[in-house]
């Protein structure tokens, strides 16, 4: 480090710092920030799905129980399957990919960093909507897929359903921009010399997803306009009397709900492409094959929606091409699989906590896949169909491919976000208690759906065999809640007594560890360059940079470069804090709140008071303003 | 196209590179993106509940003595808007501004020649009548809201302080802003082929 560093970072912290203060807090458009955030929310929401799960496992111990009413169970069931799908399982990628993205391709932030604080409060607080109709005694209680004719007023009364579109509508708009913010950041701000052929893995899945969430969110966000008009607006959709097709929710539903399978599942196997090798002491075995399989499950993933709708009475032709395309779709995902099989195979394996949660979930994602074959097959799957095998497939998949990598994630990147190491050994010990605890709960429930237990009753009668099988489960469940606890505990712990991280603890090959732990709010003084696919494997000193070319300390700017080659080619300005995009989010609060009540003028005030914070965010402030006729002189 | 207009180089020690610009345009492209795929289902809606065409009660045909108006009404706000453009890069700002002024009241117009075609068609059809009613009065609602968020952009832009005469501003903004207007207007060429046309054939 030359004299001049020390000077260069304390510019460049002044630059960068979010003030520690109220206002600072709401205002800030850090991506690391945001990222925590992010995290903390959507584990708060795992935490909250988890004990409702916990609760119906509890009813559902023994037969002929009846503490919970029917009501509140479905009520439980749907409020469990949309905290985890929708509040959890995307936004905790989306926590991770937002802390991650811009340090692995070193940049300074985000492309859009206010849109990125928006992101982030429309996620928060349509989870609060969400959850105010738990306040109300009104949760929706449809199932996460709420099937008309079933959610029309006439058999669901009340607001529940109300909040269920309306909260899903609300969440789309922060899925949506955030997806928009991590393909131009991927596209645009990747450090010199980073190809498309050399960016890490986790970004093709996350630039994947994103697409994925372009193009299917709409259909979610029309199905449920479809439902609240005819709740509400006296349409007639879903009404077949009328010349309605109550199976129009279904193929727009499904149409959405089988690429966010996706989402929440690709991201997942690229964190594991990022974990594995590391601790596998070698580089990925096959890289251009992870890659591409993981666009073609995006792609190939529009074309299988028709197997959740076996059961509904198709033409042959149909569901044979879909059950196809379902069985394709396990080819890409079997690449990856003997992919990662093949980087432990050759490399030296290091069994630490992390990589023990990175090999649950193969071995949990490889049942969850075959399983899911079963489904894909017609004949089984009508036999199958709304029991509670598919219950035990959803969760191998759901679960083995996204809470396993997560926590795998989480034990292997919280020393970057902290500074601090995790204790090995409780997380091992917290992943086999996990692991036994998972297949406790769940591989019964295979057995109990080919014994022909339905899924969503709220109980069942003694002496058909399935009591047995639910007690597992539910000590299963409570095991694997142990797990979970045993790993926030390690949390909290290593805090205060962890060991420090340093740089790179791993010995890890991308950009992100180059930065300090916890990184500074600049992460590096020079933005780095690449010439390989692991940066920090290779002899090439990316921060080498004699003449302070790369510093930028001029005021918040990141590189910006070609999309294919990595070429620098543009300086990127980059927004100062501000809480426009809280307010925004809140004016939009209002407007959906009201929308569910059908205030209508309430609605107006939020969809005005919506335009006016979306003006005042836009309006060039006086510093731009200054900035950019400072250049007209430079010219 | 946006080669051509001046773009400011900021030189730094050694490096020199111009100031980005394209982001915006970036990420219109992917709105312009999802809201396809928005349209693609309210589409594909109609096509899946007119398969039920024998329970739809389509007394008359839409008719087309105001829904081709608006689509002429359109693809002149559109060229008007281009012309604009062209304006702004020439840096003719005065006349760019009178160019938008006139988007934004063709714009208005065929909001108001919609409010007339909608109480020509509500004598015998409205959204409660069945699937086919909802199905229409949607989609033309949903391209009338997307319409009116294009207004309220371009008034956005008519007011931004022009800051930096010699710089890609307001370009930059008026060609996203442009953008999304054009969008709108292919989806109304759209809805007119398959909603008011598509009967007749």
């Amino acid at each position: 480090m030359s004299a001049g560093t020390t000077a260069v970072r304390q510019r460049l912290q002044e630059i960068w710092e979010t003030p520690k203060t109220v206002y600072g807090w709401l205002s800030t458009v850090d991506h690391k920030e945001i990222g925590h955030r992010y995290l903390a929310t959507a584990f708060i929401f795992l935490i909250i799905g988890g004990v409702e799960a916990l609760i119906m496992r509890i009813q559902l111990a023994r037969s002929d129980q009846s503490w919970l009413t029917p009501e509140a169970y479905d009520q439980l069931f749907t409020m469990h399957g949309m905290t985890m799908i929708f509040w959890y399982a995307a936004p905790i990628l989306s926590g991770f990919a937002n802390y991650l993205i811009p340090l692995m391709i070193g940049a300074r932030d985000m492309a859009f960093p206010r849109l990125n604080a928006f992101s982030y409060w429309t996620f928060v607080l349509s989870g609060i909507l969400l959850y105010l109709s738990a306040c109300l005694g009104q949760s929706p209680h449809g199932g996460w897929f709420a099937y008309v004719p079933y959610t029309s007023t006439r058999y669901s009364p009340g607001f529940g359903m109300d909040f269920y579109a309306l909260a899903l509508i609300f969440l789309t708009i922060s899925t949506t921009v955030g997806a928009i913010n991590f393909i131009v950041s991927i596209f645009r701000l990747r450090a010199p010399g980073m190809t498309i052929s050399r960016m890490p893995l986790f970004l093709y899945s996350t630039l994947t997803i994103s697409f994925a969430i372009l193009m299917s969110l709409p259909a979610l966000t029309v199905d449920c306009v479809f439902l609240e008009l005819d709740r509400r607006w006296g349409t007639h959709f879903f009404d077949s009397r009328l010349g309605g097709e109550p199976l129009l929710w279904q193929q727009l539903f499904w149409f959405f709900g089988h690429p966010w399978v996706y989402v929440v599942f690709l991201p997942a196997t690229g964190m594991a492409s990022m974990i594995i090798p590391v601790f596998s002491r070698r580089p990925i075995v096959g890289y251009p094959f992870v890659a591409i399989s993981t666009v073609l499950t995006g792609v190939v993933g529009f074309g299988v929606w028709l197997h959740h709708m076996f059961a509904v009475g198709m033409s042959d032709i149909a569901m044979s091409f879909f059950s196809a395309g379902s069985m394709t779709i396990s080819i890409f995902s079997a690449v990856q699989v003997f992919c990662w099989i093949a980087t432990i195979w050759k490399g030296r394996p290091v069994p630490t906590a992390a990589m023990h949660f990175a090999m649950g979930f193969l071995a949990l994602l490889v049942i969850g896949g075959l399983n899911g074959i079963f489904t894909a097959i017609i004949p089984v799957d009508w036999q199958v169909h709304d029991t509670y095998f598919i219950v035990a497939h959803l969760h191998y998949v759901l679960i083995g491919a996204n809470v396993f990598p997560v926590f795998a994630a989480f034990y292997y990147w919280l020393p970057k976000m902290t500074g601090r190491m995790l204790n090995e050994r409780l997380g091992k010990w917290s992943f086999w208690v996990m692991f036994i605890g998972f297949n406790l709960a769940f591989f019964p429930m295979h057995l109990a759906g080919l014994g022909g237990m339905p899924r969503r009753i709220y109980t069942y009668p003694a002496g058909l065999g399935l009591d047995g099988l639910n007690m597992t489960a539910t000590v299963g469940a409570f095991i694997f809640g142990t797990g979970i606890l045993l790993s926030i505990i390690n949390f909290f712990q290593s805090l205060r007594t962890g060991a420090l991280a340093g740089k790179n603890p791993w010995n890890a090959d991308s950009l992100e560890w180059e930065t300090d732990s916890p990184p500074a709010s600049y992460a590096t003084v020079h933005i780095p360059t690449v010439v390989s696919r692991h940066p920090l494997w290779d002899d090439h000193d990316e921060e080498y940079d004699p003449e302070n070319e790369r510093v930028f300390d001029e005021g918040r700017e990141t590189l910006s470069t070609t999309w294919l080659d990595g070429e620098p080619q543009s300086i990127m300005k980059m927004p100062e804090d501000t809480i426009s995009p809280l307010l925004v989010a809140l004016a939009l609060m209002l407007l959906f709140a009201a929308l569910i009540f059908q205030w209508m003028w309430v609605a107006l005030a939020g969809a005005l008071a919506t335009l006016f914070a979306g003006y005042f965010w836009l309006w060039p402030t006086p510093a731009e303003k200054l900035e950019h006729e400072l250049e007209v002189e430079l010219i | 196209m946006i080669a051509t207009t001046v773009v400011p180089v900021r030189r730094r020690r050694g490096i020199s590179v111009p100031i980005e610009t394209e982001r915006g345009t970036f990420a219109m492209r992917l709105v312009i993106l999802t809201e396809s795929f928005l349209f693609i289902a309210l589409f594909a809606s109609y096509f899946m509940l007119a398969s039920n065409k024998e329970r739809w009660r389509i007394e008359e045909l839409p008719k087309l003595n105001f829904a081709i108006p608006m689509l002429f009404v359109l693809i002149v706000s559109s060229l008007v808007l281009h012309w604009g453009e062209l304006q702004v890069k020439n840096r003719r700002y005065a006349a760019a501004r009178i160019a938008l002024a006139l988007t934004i009241l063709i714009g208005l117009g065929f909001l108001t020649l919609q409010a007339f075609e909608y109480s020509a068609h509500w004598e015998h059809l409205t959204p409660y009548t069945d699937s086919y009613g909802s199905i229409f009065y949607t989609i033309t609602t949903f391209h009338a809201a997307h319409l009116i968020v294009g207004l309220l952009i371009l008034a956005y832009v008519l007011v931004l302080p022009r800051y930096a005469p010699a710089l890609e501003s307001p370009y930059r903004p008026f060609h996203v802003a442009a953008m999304y207007w054009h969008f709108v207007d292919v989806i109304w060429i759209v809805v007119v082929a398959i909603l008011y046309i598509g009967p007749h054939l």
